[in-house]
């Protein structure tokens, strides 16, 4: 009888901590660049709690448990804000971000400037051209990304455009490969290696929002939320059951 | 239950947005002024299980973990410094910029102030000031009985003083100009700092170098765009329902467990 006990604590932890991920996709809701991750669960067969019960081979219980969460790396929605550093992706690109612990890779578009001039993440890390990081001289003005990622400026009194780099856009093989590491960024792992993307195109002054689909989360909140009462239910259920019995056997007739 | 902390984070986030979106709201005809909005990101993750780990001795490698992440936090409120439309006022000192640059000021302790509000006035001495009467740099003093006050596009005041039918040039309005505008510290009264992050200041001719125009009897309104900010607002608003619905939908979960075994 305990192994519905303990079948039900496998559901309910299983969807406490996809509660967990459904709030930390609402949390993120308004997060630039943001990709929702999904969670997979799978079935995990295991003998019951009293083994010797059960010698009969086929006779296993079957338990839940979460095998991964996912990310959607669908696109998310396109927001026009007209600053001339702001970036949106379309395609599967990445943009490459230099960070204190070394490469990540980025879909939030908001860039700006540091006092060198260095193109930046709201964070601060310089964002990689193709030959290093893209830096801004004092005189240039009317910044222009181009659908290729090339930047160009008008230097000084000049009328003729200069050249100030080339956002590098990279791509994963496998988009999974690329792990959350949170600022937005994301790192590439389990031997991954992110290659140059020549299909992913660059819009200026428009940033990508987060990819977080509102109502499918709520839904899903409420899903989760009830299949949890749902097993605390039935563990009461078995619990009474369970007390019936023992106190109905443990009755000595007079 | 972590659920109870991300949708908590995502409500505080919402808050500070709405905030922001109120202030830009607030200074919708504020002259000059120059909207913000928030950028978010995700907070660190919780890598449960790595993804890319081996799970089996024959090499099998798993193609996803279990990442769990703790909710966002506001990275910065970033301004921006898009043009505002120029609105005739047809007052001679009412001076705007199109394109890059500020008009400099010089505060009472001696340092400098950025802006992009050009509702200037006279003082009592003649002086060029700001509506706080702070001197526009460099400090033009227009003299007595002088009429038709014109500013050129490159900043040139000049003056017809009486008895004489042509107009003098009697000074030379300076426009600043930063590398990295979004960067400037914003102090209130329409005026900005210059920060390590600006860069410094770099004084030059208005309509030369890259720099904006000037033009004279026209005022640069807030580029706050009321709709969008509208729209912005709902969003928020929206947000912070459904993260206020995750911690009730957290706190049932919970209460569910605790009603267990009476």
């Amino acid at each position: 009888m305990e192994n519905a006990l303990l079948i039900g604590l496998s559901r309910q932890m299983v969807l406490e901590r996809q509660l967990d991920v459904v709030a930390n996709n609402v949390a993120n809701v308004n997060t630039n660049g943001f990709k929702a991750d999904q969670q997979l669960f799978e079935e995990y067969l295991s003998s019951g709690a009293h083994e010797d019960n059960f010698p009969a081979a086929g006779r296993q219980v079957s338990y839940v448990q979460d095998r991964g969460t996912y990310r959607d790396f669908s696109q998310g929605s396109m927001q026009h804000t007209g600053n001339a550093l702001d970036v949106s992706i379309a395609g599967d690109g990445f943009l490459a971000v230099q960070t204190a612990g070394g490469e990540r890779y980025t879909r939030d578009g908001n860039l700006h400037m540091n006092n060198i001039g260095q193109l930046v993440t709201a964070a601060g890390d310089p964002v990689l051209g193709t030959g290093g990081p893209i830096v801004f001289q004092p005189t240039d003005h009317d910044i222009n990304i181009s659908p290729d990622g090339t930047v160009t400026v008008v230097e000084g009194i000049n009328r003729t455009d200069s050249i100030r780099g080339k956002l590098r856009i990279v791509n994963f093989a496998d988009p999974q490969a690329a792990q959350k590491q949170g600022n937005n960024l994301f790192a590439a792992v389990g031997g991954a290696t992110p290659q140059q993307d020549t299909k992913s195109t660059v819009q200026q002054g428009y940033i990508e929002k987060s990819n977080v689909s509102a109502v499918g989360e709520m839904s899903k909140m409420v899903e989760v939320m009830r299949a949890y009462t749902q097993v605390a239910n039935m563990l009461q259920v078995q619990s009474d059951l369970r007390k019936n019995a023992i106190e109905k056997l443990a009755d000595v007739p007079a | 239950m972590q659920a109870l902390h991300t949708a908590a984070t995502g409500m505080a986030a919402q808050e500070l947005n709405v905030q922001v979106i109120s202030n830009n709201i607030a200074n919708l005809r504020t002259t000059g002024f120059k909207k913000q909005t928030v950028a978010f990101q995700d907070l660190i993750y919780d890598h449960q299980r790595r993804v890319g780990a081996q799970s089996s001795d024959q090499g099998t490698i798993l193609p996803v973990g279990i990442d769990i992440g703790g909710g966002v936090k506001t990275v910065g409120t970033p301004r921006s410094m898009t043009q505002g439309t120029l609105s005739q006022t047809g007052n001679d000192l009412d001076l705007s910029i199109t394109g890059e640059g500020f008009f400099k000021v010089l505060m009472p302790d001696g340092t400098f102030q950025y802006t992009r509000d050009g509702t200037f006035q006279m003082d009592n001495q003649g002086r060029i000031v700001t509506a706080q009467g702070n001197p526009v740099q460099p400090t033009i003093t227009i003299p007595q009985n002088a009429s038709g006050i014109t500013v050129n596009a490159q900043g040139q005041v000049s003056v017809t003083l009486p008895g004489s039918t042509t107009s003098n040039i009697i000074g030379q309005l300076q426009v600043t100009r930063f590398i990295n505008k979004a960067g400037l510290q914003p102090v209130g009264n329409n005026q900005f700092t210059d920060t390590p992050s600006s860069g410094p200041p770099q004084d030059g001719v208005a309509n030369q170098d890259g720099l904006g125009s000037i033009t004279q009897g026209s005022l640069e309104q807030a580029n706050v765009d009321v709709v969008s900010e509208m729209s912005e607002l709902i969003a928020a608003q929206r947000a912070y329902e459904m993260n206020a619905k995750v911690i009730s939908a957290a706190d049932q979960m919970l209460q569910s467990t605790t009603a267990l075994f009476r």
